[in-house]
């Protein structure tokens, strides 16, 4: 898989290598911003109230 | 010479079944074993982020924007400074002090909803039990609740607290020091009556002035609720200088 990424990214390696940091950021942006706070509420770590539900 | 000793290796090595690093055609069980473990890795780094997110990257967002919205409270409360003036809830209420749990001021807003909370604010509870506001002077249970991880965490150390420790709640003209009289470590989520106006479970009979926090317990899970109860001991007027009471000042 991630060999299959590096084999079709164009370049040098070095070149590759900065796609590769810019790619794994957009990741990581795309999970904090909205893969994160869309998953958080459905996981039962944070509910602090007491309610009846 | 060590470039013709690198293409006679090349040579060498590359008309047999020499692996070149990446070209060498893989089985079919080989592939899928490789790209499963990739996944496997790809979810254990997935899930080590969300722990960062949640422990720390929703603090980071929540106390931004607790600390904005503190800034709007105190500029409007520096702007109406004569007369009764309409007390703005939709900003937040007033802030809460609690020394022993070292986590300076807590804004305190309207509601409980996970929107309110994550802004990295105390919420005073509208459902399934309607708070009563210190403001209106009438007696009840001024019940809050607030983080104990992530978003904030802003009742991380509640644990912290103990009999008889201050918590003080600020608004625009008043120092409401409550002193804390009962703790319930563990709690059903489900125990509404700890926000009672009368919270029963505390020891109390009689009306009178209370306040209640509650978050969730034991650290980083959510399966129980802990609870902390106060009772109502002074309020001091706010002088020009917002002097804190002396529960705040050591």
């Amino acid at each position: 898989m991630y060999g299959w990424i590096w084999r079709h990214l164009p370049g040098n390696a070095w070149v590759r290598a900065l796609l590769s940091l810019v790619l794994v950021l957009a990741v990581v942006y795309v999970l904090f911003q909205y893969v994160f706070p869309w998953a958080e509420p459905l996981l039962p770590f944070n509910d602090v109230t007491v309610d009846n539900q | 010479m060590a470039a013709t000793a690198d293409d006679t290796e090349e040579q060498t090595d590359a008309p047999g079944s020499a692996p070149v690093p990446g070209r060498r055609p893989m089985g079919r069980i080989a592939t899928a074993v490789s790209v499963f473990g990739e996944l496997l890795i790809t979810a254990g780094l997935v899930l080590g982020l969300f722990v960062v997110y949640s422990l720390w990257w929703t603090n980071v967002i929540a106390d931004r924007k607790a600390d904005r919205e503190g800034d709007k409270v105190r500029d409007t409360w520096a702007q109406q400074d004569t007369g009764p003036g309409a007390l703005n809830t939709k900003n937040g209420i007033g802030f809460l002090h609690v020394p022993s749990m070292k986590n300076g001021e807590v804004l305190v807003e309207k509601g409980t909803s996970t929107d309110v909370l994550n802004n990295g604010v105390a919420g005073y509870y509208t459902d399934p039990v309607k708070a009563t506001l210190p403001t209106t002077g009438k007696t009840g249970n001024f019940a809050v609740a607030a983080h104990r991880d992530g978003h904030g965490a802003k009742f991380h150390n509640i644990d912290k607290v103990k009999v008889g420790d201050p918590v003080v709640f600020e608004t625009r003209d008043d120092w409401y020091v409550y002193k804390v009289y009962d703790i319930l470590p563990e709690t059903s989520k489900y125990n509404v009556k700890v926000l009672s106006q009368v919270p029963k479970e505390s020891g109390k009979t009689k009306p009178g002035h209370y306040i209640t926090l509650t978050t969730c317990t034991p650290v980083y899970t959510s399966r129980y609720r802990y609870v902390v109860w106060g009772e109502l001991v002074r309020v001091q007027k706010v002088d020009s200088k917002r002097t804190p009471p002396k529960e705040l000042r050591d």
